[in-house]
C-alpha cells in the first residue's frame, strides 16, 4: 500500500518536473482582436455631432472636472485628455480616464473614453453610459 | 494581547475594503454642485492668454512650480513640494510612545505612530469660453495632496516608511485665496456662479 503510494508520489512529481521544464509560449492570438475587445470599444465610443474639436476637447474636460476627475495632461494636436481621481473616500485607489478625441466626416466627433481601476481596466457599460450621459448634456451646454 | 492586536488588524483591514463602486465615479453627486460653485470663477475678459498668463503667475507667487500647460485648450498644472509635519501629530505620537511603553512587558509595546514627512501639493487650472464669441471665461481650479508618512513601531512589527496617501483639498478659504490673487492680478473682478 505505501509502496504504491510512494511511487504514485514519485509520478506526479515527475509529471510536475517535466512540465516545468517546458517554456510556456506565448499564445498565437495575444495581439489577435477577441470578441470581448471589439465589445469594450464599441461601448467605449460615441459619436457626437460636433465640428470644432477644440469645442469638443473642451466639453470633455469640463465633464471631468464635473465628476470630480483632475486633469492631468492634455495634447490638443492629438485630441487626448488623460484624468485621475482618487476612489473617494478610499484614498488609496485611483480610477484613471483617456479620452481621445478624433474627427470623422460630416463634422461628427467620434469620442473614445478608457477607464481603469488601479491597474484593472473597467468593462462595465454602465460607467461608459454614465460617463457619455455627462459628456451629452455638457457639449450642448456649450453650444447655447 | 496578540489576539487583541490581531483583531485590530482586522478591523483596520475591513476598514480599508470600503470600495465606491466604479459605476458611481462617473455619475454627479450632490458634492459635485458645491465643488464646482468653489472651484470655478467668472471672468469678464475677452483674452484667454492673459487670462492663462496671470494664473501661471498667481501659482508661482503661491510658490508652485508650472509643470504642464497648453494653451489651445486653456489647461495648467502646477505642483509643489513642502514638509507635512505638523506639532500636533509628534505629540500625539510622543503620548502614544510613552503611553504604551509599558506594553513592553508583555513584548508587544511600545507603540510608536508614523507621522505625515512629506507631501506635494498639486494644482490642475482650465479656463474656458462661456459664449461663443469667447467674451467671458470660466476658470476652474482644483487641489490635491499626495502626503508621505515616516517609520513607526507597533510591538515587534516594524512599519516602513514611505506609505502614502492622497486627498482632494476641498478648503474653501484655499480657492478664495486663489481667486481672490487671480482677480487682482489681472485687474477685475471675478464673478461667482
Amino acid at each position: 500500500m505505501t509502496r504504491r503510494f510512494i511511487r504514485a508520489i514519485i509520478l506526479i512529481a515527475g509529471a510536475l518536473f517535466i512540465q516545468g521544464c517546458v517554456a510556456p509560449q506565448p499564445p498565437q492570438d495575444l495581439l489577435a482582436p477577441t470578441e470581448a475587445q471589439m465589445k469594450i470599444r464599441s461601448v467605449q465610443t460615441r459619436t457626437f455631432d460636433v465640428k470644432d474639436r477644440q469645442l469638443a476637447m473642451r466639453g470633455v474636460i469640463a465633464v471631468l472636472q464635473d465628476l470630480g476627475f483632475i486633469i492631468e495632461r492634455a495634447n490638443e494636436a492629438m485630441g487626448l485628455v488623460t484624468a485621475a481621481r482618487f476612489a473617494e473616500p478610499n484614498y488609496y485607489d485611483v480610477v484613471s480616464v483617456t479620452v481621445t478625441v478624433r474627427p470623422m466626416a460630416e463634422g461628427r466627433m467620434m469620442i473614445r473614453a478608457n477607464a481603469i481601476y488601479n491597474n484593472k481596466p473597467i468593462e462595465d457599460p454602465k460607467v461608459y453610459q454614465n460617463f457619455f450621459a455627462a459628456l451629452e448634456r455638457s457639449l450642448f451646454a456649450i453650444r447655447e | 494581547m496578540r489576539g487583541g492586536a490581531a483583531l485590530a488588524g482586522l478591523l483596520a483591514l475591513t476598514g480599508c475594503t470600503t470600495q465606491t463602486q466604479p459605476t458611481e465615479m462617473f455619475q454627479l453627486t450632490p458634492e459635485s454642485a458645491i465643488n464646482r460653485a468653489m472651484q470655478i470663477r467668472m471672468f469678464e475678459t475677452p483674452n484667454e492668454r492673459d487670462l492663462l498668463s496671470a494664473s501661471a503667475a498667481v501659482l508661482q507667487d503661491l510658490g508652485f512650480q508650472i509643470e504642464e500647460s497648453v494653451r489651445e485648450v486653456g489647461f495648467l498644472r502646477a505642483t509643489k513640494e513642502r514638509s507635512a509635519r505638523e506639532y500636533g501629530q509628534d505629540l500625539t505620537r510622543f503620548t502614544v510612545a510613552i503611553g504604551s511603553a509599558p506594553l513592553a512587558l508583555f513584548r508587544s509595546g511600545p507603540i510608536v505612530l508614523p507621522v505625515d514627512l512629506h507631501q506635494k501639493i498639486a494644482a490642475t487650472l482650465i479656463a474656458r469660453p462661456l459664449n461663443p464669441d469667447a467674451s467671458r471665461y470660466e476658470v476652474r481650479i482644483m487641489f490635491y495632496r499626495v502626503v508621505w508618512k515616516g517609520d513607526g513601531v507597533i510591538g515587534q512589527t516594524a512599519i516602513a516608511p514611505g506609505a502614502q496617501y492622497m486627498e482632494m483639498l476641498r478648503d474653501p478659504v484655499l480657492y478664495q485665496t486663489f481667486f481672490a490673487k487671480l482677480s487682482k492680478a489681472v485687474f477685475l473682478e471675478a464673478f461667482t456662479l
